[in-house]
């Protein structure tokens, strides 16, 4: 992937110190933090709004031999949360809404990801598979139990972040704005 | 850390015979002995909860069955459940509403309430439907258990049973003492006995408190009518998610739920500090801080800070009928300057009998007995341990080497001492490197785990004042000796025995 297209939406707070590679787009109120690795090889990365990406966390985009073309994007929904040294690998797929991927867990490509699921600090999840709704995978023997319901939202933290992240770290500055003809509006109708 | 993340490659012989670590070990200063944890008394000091530090006499913690009343852990995973606030504006409006309205007008603020979430699992109480709490802690909903009565019956059946018991001891015990009259008593005359004069006019069996919780327990019934299975057991796809695994069920045995639903929070287990005794001298090796806080010790006699520390630092592949290079370092840890001579394990002086007095040793002759069970893992030879099987002989050199004592200010000095040999390698403050032989059997199979014996002599001071001499009870010690000269035996683990 030679060019770069990283489209960033107002309020999102994106550290400069970050590899962000491919076509990128991220949503209004998410905050990546220093040192993540965005790699959109096999097609776009689409970050809906209101995700916290912290450092260290790797989401790659595989390239696939039975690609599409053109290329179908990766969808991560609204309030997920990748946390400390987390790795999402995906050649195509979807991710739900308010998933949490815990410290150094790893998930590999041919899983789909439902809502409300929250794959444990640690865990490898490497065989095809599909999550339903409200998962929750922990221990390291990979235990599995369903939750009545979604994660609750992080929007205290979302909004401490976003306040205190430009007072330590370079940030990129949002590059798309509100009313834009192209398609981005309704890949992530972005919240003003 | 490398204690508790590493195997444990040198071990010493306890005086009982065992093979520990050294952090396993305490050592008497009494009996200047190595004792571990087979061989001494462990006595509970005290109750309480890991989790919110509270402090509970025994009795309580009995009557709570040992259980906190305000922590508990996660029914899913075992870990301890955490308090969480939310507003619960949304569900009072909606209790209110069926409860009739008229309440409305006054719950319009935002009320805090409270829930129990696992972090580890993200198992909630509101996962299984019990209400939010409008306290932090406590008011959670107590199940009952459902054979309270069968439980009480039994436990009085128990009480009742060791209570009978006991008075039958001490009836015997009266009995075994009582002074024969001049006269022969009646039952004397005839044979009969008591019991069997109860026996005959039909009494009871024995007079007084063999209560009626005796006479009226039932005895459970193993019935044979079991309810049917359900009709669609075989043809329902079975969900994991909604069984409760075993460990789920055993943890709370009271109603042993089968489905994820019926999961309720545990109330969590008290911990107890334990304080160790000698068994031979009675004396506490150790005693923590009554504070359940603190990690701290009032009494902390462990070897490792009395015995001389042995480590490897490195050694050649062992070769059967070969000779290989040991480097092992030696660390004083007392605060008096240490002589220390290695020796063969057959040099050891036979360990002298036990010097203890009489008196103490007839008194706590009970718990001596427990010693001479025979125990897993123990070398068969006693405590001099010359049987251990060792593939490996070590050649120790025939020198005393001397160890300063331990100075936490040293290693700012940076004089270093410089008496090294073909056997010290080299000193630095309270420890030496030493340089030794290792020679192995040629009859020794390659494959097999290569190990020596290293005996070690020390010498000792004592800082413990001397008893009073008053009685004249510890007659062999009279003069009591300030510096003693130990020994211990390790057991260097040395890898496998190359081909």
């Amino acid at each position: 992937m030679a060019h770069n297209n990283i489209k960033i939406l107002p309020g999102a707070t994106v550290c400069e110190d970050c590899t962000l590679e491919g076509d990128i787009t991220i949503g209004g109120g998410t905050v990546i933090h220093p040192r993540v690795t965005i790699i959109a090889e096999g097609g776009p990365i689409i970050i809906a709004e209101y995700c916290i990406i912290e450092e260290y966390s790797t989401i790659i985009h595989k390239k696939s031999d039975k690609q599409e073309n053109p290329p179908k994007p990766l969808f991560i929904g609204a309030h997920n949360v990748f946390e400390v040294g987390c790795r999402l690998e995906a050649p195509c797929g979807h991710i739900g809404e308010s998933n949490v991927f815990e410290c150094r867990s790893f998930v590999g490509v041919d899983i789909k990801i439902g809502s409300g699921c929250v794959i444990g600090a640690a865990c490898h999840l490497t065989a095809p598979q599909t999550l339903i709704d409200n998962t929750v995978i922990w221990g390291s023997e990979h235990h599995i139990r369903e939750a009545l319901e979604k994660q609750p939202s992080q929007l205290l933290q979302l909004d401490f972040l976003s306040k205190v992240m430009p007072n330590y770290h370079r940030l990129r500055k949002p590059n798309v704005h509100k009313r834009q003809p192209s398609r981005q509006s309704q890949d992530s109708s972005p919240k003003p | 850390m490398a204690y508790l993340t590493q195997p444990d490659y040198v071990k010493y012989i306890c005086s009982c015979g065992q093979l520990k670590p050294i952090t396993s070990l305490y050592f008497c200063r009494h009996c200047l002995k190595i004792r571990c944890g087979f061989c001494i008394c462990h006595e509970v000091d005290s109750h309480y909860c890991a989790n919110c530090l509270e402090n509970m006499p025994s009795s309580e913690a009995r009557l709570k069955k040992n259980r906190c009343s305000s922590c508990f852990d996660c029914p899913s995973c075992f870990h301890t459940l955490s308090t969480r606030a939310t507003l619960a504006q949304p569900r009072q409006a909606a209790q209110d509403a069926a409860a009739g309205g008229d309440t409305k007008v006054e719950n319009k603020q935002p009320k805090k309430m409270y829930y129990l979430s696992c972090f580890n699992c993200r198992w909630t109480s509101r996962d299984v439907g019990i209400p939010d709490q409008p306290v932090a802690s406590g008011g959670w909903p107590e199940r009952t258990n459902p054979f309270t009565t069968r439980m009480n019956q039994l436990l009085d059946y128990y009480k009742a049973i060791a209570q009978q018991e006991k008075q039958e001891k001490l009836e015997r015990e009266r009995k075994k003492f009582a002074i024969r009259g001049k006269y022969i008593t009646l039952t004397d005359k005839t044979g009969l006995t008591g019991a069997m004069a109860r026996n005959i006019a039909g009494l009871p069996s024995s007079d007084g408190g063999s209560s009626s919780a005796i006479a009226n327990f039932v005895a459970s019934q193993a019935s044979e009518d079991v309810d049917e299975l359900p009709e669609d057991i075989y043809t329902k796809e079975v969900n994991l998610k909604q069984i409760t695994s075993m460990a789920q069920r055993l943890a709370s045995p009271e109603w042993q739920p089968a489905t994820v639903s019926r999961l309720h929070p545990l109330a969590k287990l008290l911990s107890v500090k334990r304080s160790q005794r000698c068994r031979a001298c009675d004396h506490n090796l150790t005693k923590p801080e009554y504070n359940p806080g603190s990690i701290k010790f009032k009494i902390e006699l462990l070897a490792y800070y009395h015995v001389p520390e042995v480590k490897v630092i490195s050694f050649e592949t062992i070769k059967p009928g070969e000779k290989s290079a040991l480097l092992i370092k030696l660390t004083n840890p007392t605060g008096h300057e240490m002589q220390v001579r290695l020796l063969q394990p057959e040099d050891l002086p036979q360990p002298e009998e036990r010097e203890e007095p009489k008196s103490i040793e007839k008194s706590l002759e009970k718990s001596l007995n427990l010693e001479k069970e025979p125990l897993p893992e123990t070398v068969p030879d006693k405590p001099s341990g010359v049987r251990v099987p060792a593939s490996s002989r070590v050649c120790p050199p025939s020198m005393t080497l001397s160890l300063p004592q331990r100075d936490d200010a040293a290693e700012y000095d940076d004089d270093a001492h410089h008496d090294t040999d073909d056997v010290i390698l080299w000193r630095k403050s309270n420890k030496i490197a030493l340089r030794l032989e290792v020679v192995t059997e040629s009859t020794v199979a390659s494959g097999v785990p290569a190990n020596a014996l290293l005996a070690l002599e020390y010498s000792y001071r004592n800082t413990v004042p001397p008893p009073p001499t008053a009685g004249g009870t510890l007659a062999g010690t009279t003069p009591a000796p300030r510096d003693h000269t130990l020994y211990t035996t390790v057991l260097l683990d040395l890898g496998v025995v190359s081909g």
